[in-house]
């Protein structure tokens, strides 16, 4: 499975309610494009996705806060993964969609391959971690994203998975637009 | 020295709740007030542009949060400051600590990035003030005033001795 099939398998699970911060790049354009709701798509600043989701869930503690990262974005903010770790904030959810790949700058290589995501996430125990390898396996999809979302906690899902071939086009809204919809939904 | 339980009660007057940050000396009977302070929570965060991050997230939330770093931190949120929280417009105080002046002269570590911080504050646009034992509450309320105003963030410098013996 390719990353924008997984986003897209997120709109018949999501519903309507969770506000969702994704990483900058072709991640963001997806989610602009793949699902519905104002969301917040990061359209630079990469690497905070998931600190941007982790003051979100703090200020809306009744709300799901959905993070989702490549694994370029996530691996240059690793370190706030382990402040999530000390706060371990309910209502966040972490999707990281991980081609080992810097895909929206051409497709250069990044040291995810190197990685035990699963090890190396439980380590900062956050023990709800899962990883799986979707590349060549579409089973279990639908049901690894229920787990993560509609189960209570934090949970992290890690996916490996294929390039993406789709080309989508630019947001076209400026980050201000972007914020005030976002704002105005809230 | 200023009383640091006043500076968080009138923090608090403007409605910060929530704030996070990278720890400086210089700000030690600050975070001594703050952890004593059940009202306002303090989140430590690894790195300055991740604490930007958090306190984006949260004022997106519908909060309002300020920030607490070092001077050398200033050169760790450059992205997170002009491709987040000055493009999205969000307002943050962010205070920080005003090293690598005459009393670091024993600390080389901080004499380039004290040399530069006021261009480099005059480089990233942000409005920034100084703010003394004498002067803070006028100087700060003004930098929030100007805050609201453009909706983005402001800074203040704090020299040694001014939040913390
Ligand atoms: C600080 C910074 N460095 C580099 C870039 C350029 N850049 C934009 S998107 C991107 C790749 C992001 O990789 P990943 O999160 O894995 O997502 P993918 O592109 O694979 O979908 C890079 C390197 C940037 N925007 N900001």
């Amino acid at each position: 499975m390719k990353g924008a099939e997984i986003i897209s398998k997120l709109s018949t699970i999501l519903d309507g309610e969770e506000l969702i911060v994704s990483s900058n790049g072709n991640v963001s354009r997806q989610v602009y494009h793949l699902l519905q709701g104002d969301q917040i798509y990061l359209r630079g600043s990469m690497g905070l996705p998931v600190p941007i989701g982790l003051g979100l869930a703090l200020a809306q503690p009744y709300r799901t806060v959905l993070v989702i990262t490549g694994d370029g974005n996530f691996l240059m903010g690793l370190s706030s993964l382990t402040t999530v770790a000390h706060i371990k904030p309910h209502n966040l959810k972490i999707i990281i969609l991980d081609n080992e790949l810097y895909a929206t700058t051409g497709g250069q290589e990044t040291v995810s391959s190197a990685i035990d995501y699963k090890a190396m996430i439980q380590g900062m125990s956050i023990d709800s971690v899962k990883s799986y390898d979707m590349r060549d396996d579409e089973n279990l999809i639908t049901e690894m994203l229920k787990d993560t979302l509609k189960e209570k906690g934090l949970k992290v899902l890690h996916l490996k998975v294929e390039e993406d071939t789709i080309q989508l086009e630019n947001i076209p809204h400026h980050p201000r637009e972007i914020k005030d919809n976002f704002v105005k939904r809230l | 020295m200023i009383e640091t339980s006043y500076f968080l009660n009138h923090l608090l007057d403007h409605g910060f709740t929530f704030s996070t940050g990278v720890p400086c000396s210089y700000f030690k009977d600050l975070f001594i007030a703050l952890e004593k302070d059940d009202r306002i929570s303090y989140l430590p965060a690894t790195r300055e542009d991740e604490a930007m991050g958090i306190a984006s997230g949260y004022f997106l939330g519908g909060g309002k949060t300020f920030l607490i770093i070092q001077n050398s931190g200033l050169a760790t949120i450059g992205d997170a400051l002009t491709s987040l929280a000055q493009l999205y417009q969000i307002p943050l105080l962010v205070i920080v600590s005003y090293r690598g002046l005459k009393p670091d002269r024993d600390f080389p570590e901080h004499s380039i990035m004290g040399d530069v911080t006021k261009p480099v504050l005059d480089a990233y646009q942000i409005p920034y003030w100084i703010i003394e034992e004498t002067n803070w509450k006028v100087v700060l309320d003004n930098a929030l005033e100007v805050m609201e105003e453009i909706s983005r963030p402001v800074c203040i410098l704090v020299k040694k001795g001014v939040l913390s013996e």
